[in-house]
């Protein structure tokens, strides 16, 4: 009887305990300032999106061990949209209605720019660190919305003025047959063009293929002084750096910003030494290299450039949220829409982000380097900017 | 010259791997008629398995020897394939479903071994150690990759060693009795269930030592079975469904094809894509029987 009766005080203790935890939790969640992240765990986004996550939760974690922001510590609140532009919006509401004051996409252009609907439509602000899509500031009239990573436009010019720059009359491109490589390739064969290098051939490794000899004996057959890899996929091209060093050929190799993502040095060990590729970041600069410092103390290993656009991003929301001097909404997108000359580890040595003349691109256009792959490892800058 | 010499090293190397591929049908659809499309996916999972003993992938103390990768593959993907066949082929047989059924169970199946492949490993592809190292080999007048070589030497063993089976023993010849008639092979006291389930076992393992070969020069990743499973198909409806030889004259000539093509067709190269597919078209409408085909009963 005794023990029924003490079992049912205790039962009674319990709801009313799980009763007030809600409470507990509202009053804990004031003391914290939200931000959402948008990444891909698990999809064909995830190369990119989970290191530059890593650059975000190591930002926060940075910044709330200096006392945070206005006083509370940062709360990620992080969501996982596999890169799939019909998942991205979904995550973006479930990310408002969790109280965010922010949003930051990590994903593909394409996701981030169905995520917008939901931070035009809720006033949220939203920023995109690494994306380099040209139109996503331009398709959608959203103030909301603000990018800080290297344009594409911007990256195209600064490989076409190193392309210039040593000399090329007659290159390659080779790509895979995805959307994506077909549209770099049209991007970089405009961009050639338009300096005046002529394009010998565009050789295309298809998904699935079992070799890519015959593709790169053709380029080889042409004489060209570079190459220009504009494949994505990761296995294609493989094929393509094995059958480069298969068939002994010498030809450089210029990439594409893809090739910034580390997980390649791993894929083509040993293949890539001496290869170009055009990036946004160089580690002597005085801000990467804190940066630089602070990851391989917090890993024990060394960051790419990937992490750094998170590290960059969640800064400048902090540092809009500081400059607010509120959590309300309206005046963080006032206060990101003003930021001027905000130096982060990204981008050349003597160049940073300003949203200037009412546009929401941030990148400096002399912002984007071009490195050369050393040791398996991504290597000194070889050039910077456009000129 | 230097290049055709090249390119027939990389043609006969991919022309293997199709026709491994185009085997692992055969095996399974000449004593149960079921075309079993889930095979790119067990190719898929040999190569993960492969990495998996190979590297410290799976495991931080694995990085096991070559031969070691090789037994298990085999012995994991054999056993798959008998567990494939004992749950989703055995039950619809055994109760009479149309013929069909078993070929969607098996499409149901492919779903889930991609899916739990990238449950497991995520969607990066993973670097597959070959067993030969990475360099330009020549022997006499070819060139290529050490992989490429060895790929060639593994798969004739492998032809070899089916054609005798199939050839010259007594459970090759049950297989082949179970293809030609089922009732007359049961009448005569030949367990069908356990040549069906040998069959499942076989392909299985054959598609995984595919994958294996393969993975060094592509890499192991996800999306890997499905293109292996489409040129292994093209190559088996072009050698012909009867014979072994057909499965590894229709790889080659499905390789040459293609990579004869892209280099001297003067077409853009994104065109070569339809090489498979309009070799398939042509062979189903000119020859469905294929190029070999099965021996007379006698």
């Amino acid at each position: 009887m005794i023990r029924t009766r003490f079992a049912s005080v205790m039962a009674i203790a319990a709801g009313l305990l799980a009763g007030s935890l809600p409470l507990v939790q509202t009053a804990a969640a004031q003391d914290v300032i939200k931000i959402g992240v948008i990444t891909d765990r698990v999809g064909s986004g995830k190369f990119y999106a989970e290191p530059v996550t890593r650059g975000i939760e190591l930002g926060t974690k940075i910044i709330n061990e200096k006392g945070g922001v206005l006083g509370k510590k940062i709360q990620l609140i992080i969501e996982d949209d596999q890169n799939r532009p019909d998942v991205s919006a979904a995550k973006a509401r479930k990310l408002v209605d969790d109280g965010v004051v922010a949003i930051l996409s990590n994903t593909g252009s394409p996701a981030t720019q169905q995520a917008q609907t939901v931070s035009l439509e809720t006033k949220t602000p939203h920023l995109t660190p690494a994306n380099s899509a040209d139109t996503l500031t331009t398709q959608l009239d959203n103030p909301w919305f603000f990018q800080t990573g290297p344009l594409a436009s911007i990256q195209l010019a600064t490989l076409m003025s190193y392309t210039k720059s040593r000399g090329f009359k007659k290159v390659a491109i080779v790509r895979d047959n995805s959307s994506l490589s077909q549209s770099f390739a049209e991007s970089f064969r405009k961009g050639l063009e338009g300096v005046g290098i002529q394009v010998a051939l565009e050789e295309v490794i298809p998904q699935g293929a079992t070799s890519a000899v015959a593709n790169l004996q053709k380029v080889r057959a042409e004489k060209v002084d570079a190459i220009l890899q504009a494949g994505i996929l990761g296995p294609e091209m493989l094929q393509f750096f094995r059958a480069y060093q298969q068939l002994g050929m010498k030809e450089p190799i210029l990439g594409s910003y893809n090739l910034s993502i580390p997980a390649y040095l791993t894929m083509a060990k040993d293949l890539m030494d001496g290869v170009v590729f055009v990036d946004a970041y160089d580690d002597t600069k005085p801000e990467a290299k804190v940066f630089h410092d602070i990851y391989l103390k917090e890993y024990k290993e060394e960051p790419s450039s990937l992490p750094a656009y998170g590290w960059d991003g969640i800064h400048l929301i902090a540092a809009a949220i500081t400059k607010a001097g509120t959590l309300d909404k309206e005046k963080i997108r006032e206060a990101l829409a003003s930021t001027q000359n905000f130096t982060g580890a990204i981008g050349a040595k003597g160049t940073s982000w300003s949203f200037r003349d009412g546009k929401r691109t941030g990148f400096d256009p002399q912002g984007a380097v071009v490195r050369v792959i050393k040791n398996n490892q991504h290597g000194p800058v070889v050039h910077a900017g456009q000129k | 010259m230097e290049d055709f010499l090249e390119l027939t090293v990389s043609a006969t190397a991919s022309g293997c791997i199709y026709a491994l591929m185009a085997l692992s049908y055969l095996i399974v659809l000449r004593p149960t008629s079921i075309i079993n499309f889930a095979i790119g996916e067990w190719a898929a999972t040999g190569a993960f398995v492969g990495v998996g003993v190979l590297t410290t992938l799976l495991w931080p103390r694995l990085d096991a020897p070559y031969p070691v990768a090789v037994a298990i593959v085999l012995v994991v993907l054999g056993l798959l394939g008998w567990a494939v066949e004992r749950l989703t082929v055995r039950p619809l047989v055994k109760r009479g479903a149309a013929v069909t059924s078993p070929i969607l169970a098996l499409l149901g199946v492919l779903v889930i071994f991609r899916e739990t492949l990238t449950l497991l490993f995520g969607a990066d592809p993973f670097p597959s150690p070959p067993p030969l190292g990475y360099r330009r080999l020549e022997i006499g007048p070819f060139a290529g990759a050490p992989q490429q070589f060895f790929i060639i030497a593994v798969t004739l063993t492998i032809f070899a060693g089916v054609w005798y089976f199939f050839e010259r023993t007594v459970w090759g010849r049950a297989f082949e009795a179970v293809a030609i008639n089922r009732r007359a092979a049961a009448l005569m006291g030949i367990n069908l269930g356990r040549v069906t389930a040998l069959a499942f076992a076989a392909g299985a393992a054959v598609a995984g030592m595919a994958g294996l070969l393969i993975s060094p020069l592509t890499s192991a990743h996800y999306m890997m079975g499905l293109p292996l499973a489409i040129q292994g198909f093209t190559a088996l409806v072009i050698g012909g469904v009867g014979r072994v030889e057909g499965a590894l004259l229709g790889g080659l000539i499905l390789a040459f094809a293609e990579q004869l093509g892209a280099r001297y067709l003067p077409i853009p190269s994104g065109l070569t894509l339809a090489f498979p597919f309009s070799l398939l078209i042509l062979f189903l409408l000119l020859r469905p029987t294929g190029l070999i085909s099965p021996r007379e009963v006698r």
